[in-house]
């Protein structure tokens, strides 16, 4: 099947553009960021595919796609890109777009950890990890998961199961305007 | 011996300035041809061999050396530099410092070319492809070097796997190079890895690219010939990361034609860093009060293409990335806006 380009198609890298800041038209083609990138061995699309995809206007594949998910944010692509492209916030805004379009993920547990952590930052002002990998493996029904490895970091000290909570609670909430995250729609 | 007694000041003597002295010299103007080096020639002493026509670099230059001293009025002056120039009625009084023989010694000059030459980018600010850390890393002049050896003993060295080459070290860089193509590394890129399989044909070669830019009088036949002859595999992408890998290097890069996450294994990775302005060529050019850009290459008057300012020419890498033909080209044409300058009476 071609790729159909329009008037239209153009549309898409403008908002990308204006939402993450980015300049699209600057970028060389030339594959460092996928090259650098720590998960491009998973994705169905390349850092690089990422971004040609959105020159072509192609959101139903985008947001359709599984490196949307993949994608850890660990910042190799821009720390490598030649030009500078924030490739992780444009990652993440195709996220929150593909979210509030109700499609859904490839990976439902990328969206459930993000929930659970969001939740917890809401709740305490900061991320118990313990707490949440606990919390993560009930919801995912992998109980056993982390079990061994689990215990062993808590009996060496690595994590703490009684995080304390941060003090601006409150001024903290207003940063969610009130709502617990994935409440938002 | 010269017609007016109006004398040329040639800074550098590389291909670029030894082509205009020679020119302003045959046509009976004084030249004084002023290098930094103990040596003439520029980095025509340090090549292996030239594109597109295998030129053994040094006989190119011996020839040139020749034809100087067969011109009196060409005063050859090395280890030798411009300390000072001062605008005056018919031109500069400049004065040179270094050669002890001219120490604090002023001269009249009615016009400068300005043949300063070029650095290569400073490849250790690329972290990731580990310059300085892995020994198998080098700039692509410390490779010619190796060349130079390898191609004089080749039954001494044992030959390298594989070697890599990475293009667009420090060039189309916003983040960390200059956004200019540096024009000629696609050209000794390809020239290296051809000598490599010339002098070592077992040894694997990969020359990691962008794009090809090949534009030039049998520049794509050159590089086709290292592909199709020479067997040197190109791969498309910009490579990420070099890592040590059971004593080897490994090189992580996406092969953007299938883009596919690609490991190649080497020996050997060589950074064809950009050609980048000298701060020497910034500092003549606040002497003699000459045009550079933003980078600190000269920059020509508009019409005028080797002219940096009034009665100041320039040619060669100073101005801009160029091949030794090129250079060549840029110092007869300084030389003949020299000559024409003289040739008008007063």
């Amino acid at each position: 099947m071609p790729i159909r380009i329009g008037e239209s198609s153009s549309s898409l890298q403008e908002r990308v553009e204006e939402a993450c800041s980015v300049d699209l038209s600057q970028c060389y083609e030339c594959g460092k960021c996928s090259g650098g990138c720590s998960t491009t061995h998973l994705m169905d699309y390349t850092p690089r595919k990422i971004i040609q995809l959105i020159k072509l206007g192609y959101c139903d594949i985008l947001y359709n796609s599984d490196a949307l998910w993949l994608c850890v944010g660990c910042h190799l692509c821009v720390d490598r890109c030649p030009a500078q492209i924030d490739i992780p916030r444009i990652v993440d805004y195709l996220r929150e777009q593909a979210y509030q379009q109700g499609i859904k993920p490839t990976r439902e547990q990328v969206v459930t950890f993000n929930a659970l952590m969001l939740g917890s930052v809401f709740k305490r002002g900061r991320v118990s990890e313990a707490t949440l990998m606990l919390q993560f493996n009930l919801r995912t029904r992998r109980y056993f998961k982390d079990a061994q490895l689990g215990t062993k970091m808590l009996v060496k000290g690595k994590v703490n199961p009684f995080v304390p909570g941060v003090k601006g609670t409150r001024e903290l909430r207003r940063l969610f305007r009130g709502k617990p995250a994935g409440k938002e729609r | 011996m010269s017609r007016t007694g109006k004398k040329a000041l040639i800074v550098g003597a590389g291909p670029a300035g030894i082509e205009a002295a020679l020119k302003i010299g045959r046509a009976g103007y004084e030249v004084m041809l002023v290098e930094k080096e103990t040596t003439p020639g520029g980095y025509l002493n340090k090549l292996c061999s030239t594109f597109p026509r295998w030129e053994d670099p040094q006989n190119l230059l011996q020839v040139k050396l020749e034809q100087l001293r067969a011109i009196p009025d060409i005063k050859l002056l090395t280890g030798s530099s411009v300390v000072s120039a001062r605008r005056t009625e018919r031109g500069f009084f400049v004065e040179l410092a270094g050669d002890s023989s001219t120490r604090d010694t002023g001269i009249e000059v009615a016009a400068v070319v300005l043949a300063t030459g070029f650095d290569y980018y400073d490849v250790r600010r690329y972290g990731e492809y580990g310059y300085g850390v892995y020994p198998g890393v080098m700039s692509a002049p410390e490779f010619e070097a190796r060349l130079k050896e390898w191609k004089n003993e080749p039954e001494q060295i044992e030959p390298p796997g594989a070697v890599a080459f990475i293009k667009c070290v420090g060039s189309r860089d916003r983040a960390k190079g200059y956004p200019y193509c540096s024009s000629i590394c696609c050209m000794y890129t390809a020239k290296q890895a051809a000598l490599v399989k010339e002098i070592f044909p077992r040894t694997a070669c990969y020359v990691f690219y962008m794009d090809v830019r090949a534009a030039g009088s049998g520049y794509e036949e050159f590089v086709r010939s290292t592909i199709e002859d020479k067997r040197v595999r190109y791969v498309r992408g910009r490579p990420a990361k070099v890592l040590p890998e059971g004593g080897r290097l490994q090189i992580r890069v996406e092969d953007t034609l299938m883009g596919t996450p690609v490991e190649i294994e080497v020996d050997m990775v060589v950074l064809a860093g950009a050609v980048v302005p000298r701060e020497e060529t910034v500092r003549l050019a606040g002497l003699f009060e000459a045009h550079i850009d933003r980078y600190g290459f000269l920059a020509s008057e508009p019409g005028q293409p080797v002219q940096a300012g009034e009665r100041v020419f320039f040619a060669g890498g100073c101005g801009f990335p160029v091949s030794i033909k090129g250079a060549q080209e840029q110092g007869a044409a300084a030389a003949a806006e020299v000559i024409a300058l003289f040739n008008q009476p007063g």
